[in-house]
């Protein structure tokens, strides 16, 4: 019976698997993929430059490119796994993305279609990244940091002041109708306030994102924590279950679904304030790289900053998404 | 001196109109240690009500429901419980839903032999690990009486467990709890709309009439056990459970 258990464990990750990444295994797509980023390649190589810049980190990243494409593709071809269907739906998007490759190239790098120094090529962001390494990486840390703890900050906030409201009527009568108001106010707001009560600019930045993060996740606690249906507390209290084990074992397994939509909801909006308070209060930071850069004029450094952003919080968010899987792993898998 | 005494018990309820119904009306009864007892009746006669009135749920507008001669106020550990739907955690594993109770009652170092122990009696063995998503409903079901009953409660309260299940795996979760039953010889009151099953299983039957829920009959039933389906007695007896049950709502007591 155990390896019945797993065996539909498999089959159940494979059903998933094959409803997330439902495109088709092709080696022709895979192929021409492969073909579209080495096309990149050759038409960034081959092509006299109008820019000055240093095509060298380009080609790095799109031999990279090629080389992770090939190893997946190989892989998906000698096995079955998770590989083969993922590498194998995104083919198709690949091409797709060596062709945007081709055509960006071609617009600012090669011809000059687009007004300097406000549009540059990707080979040039690169290259811009590559000579600021270490103060970029030094900025997204410091960002990094400062959103980790502001971000725990006002979800732990949100969780609990959710959690009691959402528990107990009497604290949700007198503490709701408050709450409501002040959480409806963009954190932005109190930004003028903020730099002048906070004895720190660290702390009205932690300040700022947290409030920006707090109320959704607050709001969707309560909702959370009120449709859990009263048979799991009727079961809780047969069985013995003391308020807080209730609230441990029940109200918050119960309402985690709910409190994942408001998490998800906060963190657009904390990214926006992150961004937003580093490029008002502080020195360090990808905003205040930002800020720092339109102050010189260097747009590139711009980009650079904000492809790195794109990268950060893309990470960021595909983190939380695992984070919430493991966690609501019991739910079913069809919903 | 009973375990169980119901003693002149009214409910009333408020339904969506905002009328005031009366649902059980002077409900007088009682249970012996030790006995298998099932409430049977036409839907929504008040079964349930009752039910959660003997387990502390709720409690009723006048009379008293007393165990051990002490008032019923709140649910306990001592009077278990198990729900129509079951209602297990869907957020634990089937051997985390069974210890649950264990593990809120004696900590963290409890005994994990009597897991293992009912996990094999209820022919749960392999899926400890699944959650409650990913068994069937017999399965839960089975895994729900474990819960209930592993923490030895005096008496257990079943509404309808078989209620949602069909004829074969209902059949094996009566064995079920007719095993449990006479190992664990645990105080059970049993709601049910299905005669036979109530046969199978009671020592005595409490038959009720339809809104307002009222006794109309206790009957006690004569057959020894282990029980035969299809013996003569059976069929006999089971007729006239039938027959008590209908006084001109045929149709609605033929539902199971
Ligand atoms: N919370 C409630 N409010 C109002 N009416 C209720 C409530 N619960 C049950 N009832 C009514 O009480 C009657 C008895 O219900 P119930 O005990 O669930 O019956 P049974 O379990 O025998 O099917 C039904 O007519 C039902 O509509
Ligand atoms: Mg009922």
């Amino acid at each position: 019976m155990q390896s019945s258990v797993k065996q539909e464990r498999q089959l159940i990750q494979q059903h998933e698997r094959e409803r997330n990444y439902w495109k088709k295994w092709s080696i022709g797509w895979n192929v021409f993929s492969v073909l579209t980023i080495a096309l990149a390649y050759l038409e960034n190589a081959l092509v006299p430059t109008q820019e000055t810049v240093d095509n060298r980190y380009y080609h790095w990243f799109l031999g990279a490119y090629i080389a992770y494409l090939i190893i997946v593709y190989v892989i998906g071809q000698v096995t079955h796994g998770g590989v083969r269907s993922y590498s194998g739906h995104f083919a198709q998007l690949n091409s797709s993305i060596g062709i945007l490759l081709i055509i960006q190239d071609l617009i600012t790098e090669k011809f000059a279609l687009m007004a300097l120094p406000f549009f540059v090529s990707f080979a040039q962001i690169l290259q811009q990244i590559h000579e600021d390494a270490k103060l970029l990486w030094e900025s997204t840390l410091s960002s990094l940091g400062l959103w980790a703890v502001s971000f725990v900050v006002g979800t732990l906030l949100g969780v609990f002041l959710g959690l009691f409201m959402g528990r107990y009527r009497q604290f949700n009568y007198w503490a709701f109708p408050y709450l409501k108001v002040i959480g409806i106010i963009p954190a932005a707001a109190w930004m003028p306030l903020t730099m002048v009560i906070f004895p720190t600019s660290y702390m009205a930045e932690v300040f700022l994102i947290a409030f920006s993060v707090w109320f959704p996740v607050a709001f969707m606690t309560i909702g959370g924590v009120q449709g859990i249906s009263k048979d799991y507390f009727e079961s809780a209290k047969t069985l013995g279950f003391s308020e807080f084990q209730i609230v441990r074992k029940i109200v918050i397994p119960g309402a985690l679904p709910s409190i994942f939509i408001g998490v998800f909801t906060a963190m657009g909006l904390s990214f926006t304030m992150l961004v937003i308070s580093e490029m008002i209060g502080a020195k360090v930071g990808l905003g205040w790289y930002i800020n720092w850069a339109k102050g010189v004029g260097n747009y590139t450094q711009v980009y650079a900053a904000i492809a790195i952003m794109a990268l950060l919080f893309s990470v960021i968010f595909a983190v939380i998404n695992k984070v919430e899987a493991r966690l609501l792993r019991w739910r079913d898998a069809g919903r | 001196m009973s375990l169980l005494e119901v003693k002149a018990v009214n409910r009333i309820l408020t339904d969506n109109n905002g009328q005031r119904v009366p649902v059980l009306n002077n409900i007088n009864f009682d249970v012996e240690p030790g006995e298998f007892v099932s409430l049977i009746g036409p839907s929504g006669c008040g079964k349930t009500t009752l039910l959660r009135l003997i387990s502390g749920l709720d409690q009723p507008e006048s009379g008293t429901v007393k165990v051990n001669d002490k008032l019923v106020t709140k649910p306990d550990v001592s009077r278990g419980y198990v729900f129509q739907h079951g209602s297990l955690f869907p957020w634990f594993s089937i051997r985390d839903n069974i210890s649950a109770g264990l593990r809120v009652t004696q900590g963290r170092h409890f005994d994990q032999a009597l897991v293992d122990q009912y996990i094999d009696l209820m022919g749960l063995k392999g899926f400890e690990s699944a959650f409650p998503h990913q068994v069937s409903g017999g399965m839960a079901q089975r895994a729900a009486l474990a819960r209930s009953i592993i923490m030895h409660p005096e008496l257990l309260l079943l509404d309808e467990p078989m209620g949602a299940l069909d004829a074969f795996t209902r059949a094996d979760i009566q064995n079920v709890i007719y095993r449990v039953w006479q190992q664990t010889k645990t105080t059970m009151i049993l709601v049910t709309h299905d005669i036979d099953e109530a046969v199978y299983l009671s020592n005595r039957i409490i038959v009720m009439t339809p809104r307002p829920g009222q006794i109309k009959e206790i009957v006690t039933n004569p057959l020894p056990y282990p029980r035969q389906r299809t013996s003569d007695e059976f069929l006999k007896f089971r007729q006239q459970i039938q027959d008590k049950l209908n006084f001109g709502a045929k149709d609605q007591v033929a539902a199971s």
